[in-house]
């Protein structure tokens, strides 16, 4: 009696803590139930020859990670495929363009020091990139409107013009490759003329955003540790004073040059922070704070594939499809208890309990569901069912056969022990497999159904069990009567 | 244990074995109507495959609408504006029947909505916001954009299910052979197949008729129907076995039929309580199940089946004598 009330007092603390967490955590809803967008990315490996280790893509995946939550973009999923593909799932969110801008960008930061004695270059294509933007301007603007012939010849003219300042003598029809051309010429000459990286986004501590003062352009800030802050002092007071720029190079381009005042030349910039200004808009701040302070990229990561998902199921559908579940499952407790009656109701409880197990997990691992991992779990009623029918069967025929209650009880329970582990193990097995090998939606639908297996091996062996014993401790619920019509039970127990 | 063949001896149970030709025939003749209809369904010049290939694996034309709204946009039935879809005129057969699979979807507050339907021209799309500019629009000009959208179901994810799923059969097949026998496992392998292909048939001759198309969910289900049919076939087996254990002087044929008809009440029992809720599903549950519905509800019919009739009947094959 006193391991039976242990038992029990075991299954009350599961289902209360059980509840406890079905309320207090969240379920995770996939793709496919609330619509989204599904990134593939690739990372690219530097050296053709060598392969992504798996340390390489979890060094990617961690930055990606610190990202995609900068974006601000609720419960998203980052998940590593194979080798070196990684799949970012962000619900709800219906233009993953930005998210992709984001993402792609390696964000490695540094801070160079202009070459002495290149003042005249450096100005000169300083010169040319100013030009190069108003062309490039100019040049979007005209894409959505009709310009009259006169302008597109003079904006054709400087981009010759530019080409011609730059050496550059390939030839080509189209206009966006000119200026995609200049552009990266321009940038390759001016980042030549800084000195080796001194300073990288590796010793920063933290970035912020904020306007400019009397602009309406945005600056980034930048905050360095102390190492970081020293070397910034270093760099700052060595070229402070003289005819030599600070360059800000972002994955290569140069964003920003700046010259250091005669001021720094004792100490330079010290209190180990930073502000970088180059004409951001509110939005191309904020997207760099968050590469900055996701830090780079270990290696380049090139998007492969960008999916927008529509959810399979509306809300309204999802609505009336979850009462019509709930009437289906209200039809199997009445079913139940007209065949089984007293064991019926034991099962109706059973059930309950297998149903807020299954969701306490859902919330404690989490699975995130999908519509594949809601046919798993219905599965897995199926199967918990079965095995209290498995069980009462075996009851019942014990009670025709006129034994006595509480003998066909445990007579029924360990007659039915050997099908219901049959059952649960064969399902068990192919859902290892599925989860393992399989891919998408398969491995959903294998999660749910696997962790109901083994709830469901649980809940028929013991629940049931201790609730249909301690129902059984009240006389007048003991009789054979409760659990199958009189006129089916032998002669001598009636 | 009381168990004893006396038990048995005084009440009537199913003759399995008497009627195990007519069990075979049924089967065979629904796999060669299923097979008949993937025939058919390659041969109809609007299919050609052996099913009909939904948006999920052919991808299809996204049109994506901002609503015009003053301060807060009204609130729309999505099913209304499928409604809306379905009763478009396109003087195009095909495109007409396309409407019926098309998915609206509502973003920031029904500000903007979002149709995914399978490829259509440019002029069918512009068709279906006209048709529906009426009932929630205006929309904002520029707010317009009609694009493709590739499938979510692509080759490759068909392939590692296939390996993925061969590789569970055969784990199951092992664990079968061990605890059973390799006929068991065998046969059980064979019911499986059985019952897979019989629900593609019937969805080659909904294809055919009713242009029914198959979908991930569709994939879904005869997942599921895998799983709920070896779990079936296994509760079977462990009957017989126990009943053949317990060296019982009776034919192997007479201890089957003892096993089928002492396991019928719960497979029937189980099948009931798992048919309710899809039963349920159908008639109540949103239209988006309804096809999942009726493939998970035939697969269980025909899983139970296979479970209590086709295995049993092929295993008094195996030892006649």
């Amino acid at each position: 009696m006193a391991r039976q009330q242990g038992w029990l007092a075991l299954l009350l603390a599961l289902v209360i803590s059980s509840f406890l967490l079905c309320i207090r955590l969240p379920f995770q809803l996939g793709l496919d139930l609330r619509g989204g967008s599904q990134l593939t990315l690739e990372v690219q490996s530097v050296n053709p020859s060598a392969k992504v280790s798996s340390q390489d893509l979890e060094a990617v995946q961690s930055v990606l990670d610190r990202r995609v939550n900068g974006l601000g973009v609720a419960e998203s999923s980052l998940r590593t495929i194979g080798t070196n593909q990684l799949i970012l799932e962000l619900p709800g969110e219906q233009e993953p363009s930005k998210a992709a801008r984001v993402l792609g960008k390696t964000a490695l930061l540094e801070f160079r020091s202009q070459k002495p004695g290149t003042r005249m270059e450096m100005q000169k294509y300083q010169r040319l990139r100013n030009q190069y933007r108003n062309i490039a301007l100019l040049a979007e603007n005209s894409g959505n409107k009709k310009t009259d012939i006169e302008e597109i010849e003079g904006q054709q003219k400087t981009i010759e013009n530019l080409k011609l300042a730059l050496n550059l003598n390939q030839t080509s029809s189209n206009k966006e490759e000119d200026l995609e051309a200049i552009k990266q010429k321009i940038n390759s000459e001016i980042v030549k003329l800084f000195e080796p990286s001194y300073l990288t986004g590796s010793d920063l501590l933290s970035a912020g955003r904020r306007q400019e003062q009397n602009l309406s352009s945005w600056e980034v800030t930048l905050t360095f540790n102390k190492d970081g802050g020293d070397k910034f002092a270093k760099l700052t007071k060595s070229i402070a004073g003289k005819d030599r720029l600070l360059g800000i190079i972002l994955d290569g381009e140069s964003i920003s040059e700046a010259s250091v005042g005669e001021q720094f030349k004792l100490a330079g910039i010290t209190g180990g922070s930073a502000t970088i200004s180059g004409n951001f808009t509110a939005d191309s701040a904020r997207e760099l704070e968050v590469q900055l302070r996701g830090g780079s990229l270990p290696l380049p990561v090139e998007i492969i594939q960008i999916r927008t998902i529509g959810p399979t199921l509306g809300e309204e559908n999802i609505q009336r499809s979850l009462t019509a579940a709930l009437l289906g499952l209200a039809m199997v407790a009445i079913f139940m208890v007209i065949f089984y009656r007293i064991a019926g109701i034991v099962a109706i409880l059973a059930l309950s309990f297998y149903a807020l197990f299954n969701f306490a997990v859902y919330t404690l691992i989490p699975v995130t569901l999908t519509l594949p991992g809601i046919a798993g779990f219905i599965l897995s009623i199926g199967m918990a069912v079965d095995a209290n029918v498995l069980i009462f069967e075996r009851v019942k025929d014990e009670l025709r056969r006129g034994n006595t209650l509480i003998r066909s009880i445990d007579t029924g329970f360990s007659q039915a022990f050997s099908s219901i582990i049959d059952g649960h193990i064969t399902t068990l097995i192919s859902c290892i497999s599925l989860f393992y090998l399989g891919t998408g939606f398969v491995k959903g639908f294998a999660a749910t159904l696997g962790l109901g297996v083994v709830i469901s091996l649980f809940t028929a062996l013991s629940c049931t069990r201790v609730l249909l014993r301690f129902f059984m401790s009240y006389k007048y619920l003991r009789r054979p009567s409760n659990f199958l019509p009189l006129k089916q039970l032998p002669k001598q127990i009636s | 244990m009381t168990f004893s063949p006396k038990t048995f001896t005084g009440k009537t149970y199913i003759s399995l074995s008497r009627n195990r030709s007519k069990v075979w025939l049924i089967s065979a003749f629904a796999v060669l109507v299923s097979f008949l209809g993937f025939v058919t369904s390659f041969l109809t010049p609007t299919i050609g495959l052996p099913l009909r290939p939904g948006l999920d694996f052919t991808g299809g034309t996204q049109i994506k609408l901002e609503r015009k709204c003053i301060d807060k946009c009204t609130q729309i039935s999505a099913l209304d504006v499928s409604d809306k879809l379905i009763n478009i005129d396109f003087s195009n057969k095909e495109t007409n029947q396309k409407m019926a699979s098309a998915r609206v979807q509502f973003l920031d507050g029904y500000k903007s909505i979002l149709i995914r339907v399978p490829s259509i021209a440019a002029s069918e799309s512009k068709a279906i916001v006209e048709s529906i500019v009426n009932d929630i629009g205006p929309f904002e000009d520029g707010g317009l954009s009609i694009e493709t959208i590739g499938p979510t179901l692509g080759s490759k994810l068909l392939k590692t299910t296939l390996v993925s799923l061969l590789v569970a059969f055969s784990c199951v097949a092992i664990y079968i052979s061990i605890r059973f026998d390799r006929k068991f496992s065998f046969f059980a392998l064979l019911a499986l197949f059985h019952d897979i292909f019989i629900i593609a048939g019937i969805f080659s001759w909904l294809g055919v008729f009713l242009d029914v198309e198959v979908n991930s969910l569709f994939a879904v289900a005869l997942l599921t129907i895998a799983g709920y049919s070896v779990n079936d076939t296994v509760v079977v087996y462990d009957r017989i076995r126990e009943i053949d254990n317990q060296d019982i002087s009776l034919p192997y044929k007479q201890k089957i039929d003892i096993a089928v008809s002492a396991t019928l009440t719960r497979t029937l029992y189980t099948s009931g309580t798992t048919l309710l809720p899809l039963l349920a599903l159908i008639f109540f549950g949103g239209y988006s199940l309804y096809w999942f519905s009726i493939a998970l509800a035939m697969g269980v019919v025909i899983g139970s089946w296979s479970s209590i009739a086709l295995v049993p009947s092929l295993l008094t094959l195996t030892n006649d004598n």
